[in-house]
């Protein structure tokens, strides 16, 4: 390792100072307002909201309402992962399930609400294929949906790369020593996977906590958290103190959760060595868990189906002609068109300088001596904590009344916070197991620290840093939790104006506006991974 | 001529290296060997200017380095895992550093490095396409195109297949006598330390156990670790290629 130079400290302290200003400040602030109330600081402010029988309840839903899809959605992410890597599914059926599952992650949440109306509602498609009403929508049975299918892909990955690096010999290991189906079962999958499977749980569980787009289309008068803290921060009568203490509340639960998360890797098995071995012939086990699978991406197709429809009929469900009406008002809409450039300005400022700020993190902390690196570390792990709503909350607190407020900077600063940690843990994870005498080696050769970090480094790293890229940028296209409370008349984005249109029953131009960040994003992922699958055959 | 006065070096309060004396000559061959713990790469790094020292001077062609940075003392090493670049080729990696010392090298040296590492064909390839002993020559001429005063390599040996090293070997001792180039080996193994080396510093525990000749260490052995650790893995060797071979060989 190199030894300290006055390049990594002049890296390294502006990143400490934009944490320190964009996150340490805006929770501190955050949380002195929990506090504040007319007559000083005091406790006042958590006894109204305790005492709040209709907040309780909503604490007591969203708690079992993510319970449930945490349970849901870890059996299925389950029984997806393992069509794919415990059977011999035809290998092109498997690649349509590991793509398809990862569809919704295109999406803002909100549209999610809107697809399920749209399907499941009085006049949905669905509803009518089978003639009446399933069940009622709005509330619970459309939540628990919604839910699901947001969740279900980031636990299938999870769950996904477990089974990668699990050492797969056990299984025939197993079957030789005699065990039945399931024994084998237990020990060979089960128990190598628990640590994932818990971590499955936990993640779904976080994510629909915490997620505001869904209840805010489907949820009805199911109220959870994040409707309430929207209604008590931006209802008819704002109260930003009561709004700190939900936020604070709202924490709770996810930090308990992170420290769940932390001690339920420790499961996890470490294969030292893992081989590829040929799995035996069943025909009962592929075609069980590959009709399965299936049905998993049927339905959830089938609620998306809606959006790629009904834009393009003339009024849905009542006149079935084609026309691309809807599509030629919306570009021809100036308001729409600038509300899609705002959206496609911030992902690429976001995707950028994140990519930026999280690489040069991870190479600090990574690849030199600094003293006090690991506390890019710390930060991770608070971005990681910290839910969307409630750090665009603690950003509306602290610069309400500043300059700041009501620009495209607060907003992008916003994304690259939220969503720093996965970013930052992709480049760490590739630099770590870079050779360490790189550094030493361009040195020696005549290069300086930051000329090889630009000439060794980076080129060795440029498919992870066009992973960190697509990552930032996707999730800036879709987040609505983390922007809601800091967008403008003037800096309005995609997401929060499919929010307002809402309001005005404009379906068509709902789905428009979501079909065009649903392809923006698929054209950059795209490209990204046509980048990066260029990069690894060099 | 490397001289080093007194070195003595702690990590975290405990001694790694404890009043090392050395004189190491222009164009000599000299392995630095012991078992892992003993010091050795602690010494190596210290040389290069890596790792810094407590204690004692670093003085090379009468000018003292101490307190010289690794970048200026104009030394240079191979890494045991050579730390080549994977996204230049052979040739890019070779010429890595020239762009930073532009015109230190001329065309026909450099093509001579290249001939004599036998690397002509081995140009365009990916570094991934190289085998070990491929990539260990990559890594020597991207070493030598910088002209080091002192060639350093850790345990050059230790990551090849038997038959390459020999040659390796071979090619080392080539390219001491052909640059007039003082290298300096760490190695584990006493049989490579003695058969390619004209000088060899037996390190353990931090302490210089000899300093000789090869043939100054199989006959006259300074103290019982040289004799138990070193000797006795030389004869256990020969008996069993006496063994396999019969007495007659002997």
């Amino acid at each position: 390792m190199p030894d300290v130079k006055p390049a990594m400290r002049v890296i390294y302290i502006p990143i400490l100072l934009l944490f320190a200003a964009f996150l340490f400040l805006p929770l501190g602030m955050l949380f002195v307002r929990s506090f504040e109330t007319a007559d000083g600081i005091n406790l006042s402010n958590y006894l109204t909201v305790l005492s709040n029988a209709e907040l309780m309840k909503s604490f007591g839903n969203s708690v079992k309402i993510s319970g449930l899809t945490a349970v849901i959605t870890t059996v299925l992410a389950f029984f997806l992962a393992y069509s794919i890597h415990c059977t011999r599914l035809y290998s092109p059926l498997k690649s349509v399930i590991k793509t398809g599952i990862l569809i919704p992650m295109l999406l803002p949440t909100i549209t999610f609400g809107f697809a399920i109306i749209y399907s499941f509602g009085n006049q949905g498609i669905i509803t009518k294929i089978f003639g009446r009403n399933l069940f009622d929508i709005y509330g619970f049975n459309g939540l628990l949906i919604g839910y699901v299918i947001y969740t279900l892909p980031s636990a299938f990955l999870l769950i996904n790369n477990s089974f990668k690096y699990m050492d797969k010999k056990f299984i025939i290991v197993s079957k030789l020593m005699g065990d039945g189906t399931i024994r084998s079962f237990l020990n060979t999958i089960i128990r190598p996977l628990s640590g994932t499977l818990g971590g499955a749980f936990v993640l779904s569980f976080i994510l629909s906590f915490t997620d505001f787009g869904i209840p805010a289309s489907v949820g009805g008068t199911y109220t959870v958290v994040a409707t309430q803290l929207y209604q008590v921060m931006l209802g008819s009568i704002p109260d930003f103190n009561n709004g700190a203490v939900i936020a604070i509340l709202m924490l709770i639960p996810v930090v308990f959760s992170v420290f769940l998360l932390n001690y339920l890797e420790k499961l996890n098995f470490h294969y030292d060595k893992f081989s590829d071995i040929e799995l035996t012939q069943h025909k009962g086990r592929d075609i069980c868990f590959g009709g399965i699978s299936l049905l998993v991406l049927i339905g959830m197709f089938s609620v998306f189906a809606v959006m790629f429809i009904a834009p393009f009929l003339t009024s849905f469900p009542y006149d079935l002609t084609f026309t691309l009406k809807h599509f030629i008002d919306t570009f021809q809409s100036s308001d729409l068109t600038a509300v899609y450039k705002n959206s496609l300005f911030v992902a690429l400022m976001t995707a950028v300088l994140g990519t930026f700020i999280a690489f040069s993190s991870a190479v600090l902390n990574v690849r030199t001596p600094l003293k006090g690196k690991s506390s890019m570390d710390v930060i991770s792990m608070l971005t990681n904590t910290v839910p969307g709503m409630v750090l665009g909350l603690s950003y509306l607190l602290l610069f309400n009344g500043s300059s700041w407020k009501g620009t495209f900077a607060i907003i992008i600063l916003c994304n690259m916070v939220h969503f720093f940690t996965t970013p930052y843990l992709m480049a760490k994870n590739s630099l770590s197991k870079m050779n360490p005498g790189w550094e030493t080696t361009g040195n020696l050769l005549g290069d300086s620290w930051i000329r090889t970090i630009y000439r060794v480094i980076l080129p060795n790293s440029a498919s992870t840093v066009i992973e960190m890229f697509s990552y930032y940028f996707i999730n800036s296209m879709v987040t609505i939790s983390g922007i809601i409370f800091l967008v403008t008349a003037q800096t309005t984005l995609v997401a929060s104006k499919i929010k307002e249109l809402q309001h005005f029953a404009k379906f068509n131009e709902i789905f428009i506006l979501s079909l065009l960040i649903f392809f923006t994003n698929l054209v950059v992922k795209l490209l990204c991974d046509h980048y990066q699958k260029r990069q690894f055959k060099h | 001529m490397l001289k080093l006065q007194n070195i003595s070096k702690q990590f975290d309060g405990k001694s790694v290296l404890d009043h090392i004396n050395l004189e190491i000559k222009t164009g000599e061959i000299v392995s630095l060997l012991g078992p892992s713990g003993s010091g050795k790469t602690t010494l190596l790094h210290i040389i290069l200017g890596l790792t810094g020292i407590n204690h004692g001077k670093i003085i090379f062609n009468d000018t003292d380095l101490s307190n010289v940075p690794m970048k200026d003392r104009g030394f240079n090493i191979v890494f045991q895992d050579y730390a080549l670049f994977p996204h230049l080729n052979a040739y890019e990696n070779i010429v890595y550093g020239l762009r930073n010392r532009k015109g230190s090298v001329s065309k026909e040296e450099l093509q001579e490095y290249i001939n004599f590492l036998e690397l002509t064909p081995h140009l365009k390839k990916r570094i991934s396409e190289l085998s070990g002993g491929q990539k260990q020559r990559v890594s020597i001429a991207r070493t030598l195109v910088m002209k080091p005063k002192i060639l350093l390599l850790d345990e050059p040996l230790s990551a090849l297949d038997g038959v390459i090293k020999e040659s390796i070997k071979e090619r080392i001792k080539s390219i001491a006598r052909e640059f007039k180039l003082t290298t300096i080996i760490v190695t584990h193994d006493p049989e490579e330390a003695l058969t390619m080396s004209d000088k060899i510093l037996i390190i353990n525990q931090g302490n210089i156990s000899q300093f000789g000749s090869p043939q100054e260490i199989i006959n006259q052995p300074a103290n019982d670790f040289v004799k138990e650790f070193i000797l006795k893995q030389l004869e256990i060797k020969r008996e069993n290629i006496y063994n396999l071979f019969g007495e007659k060989y002997a």
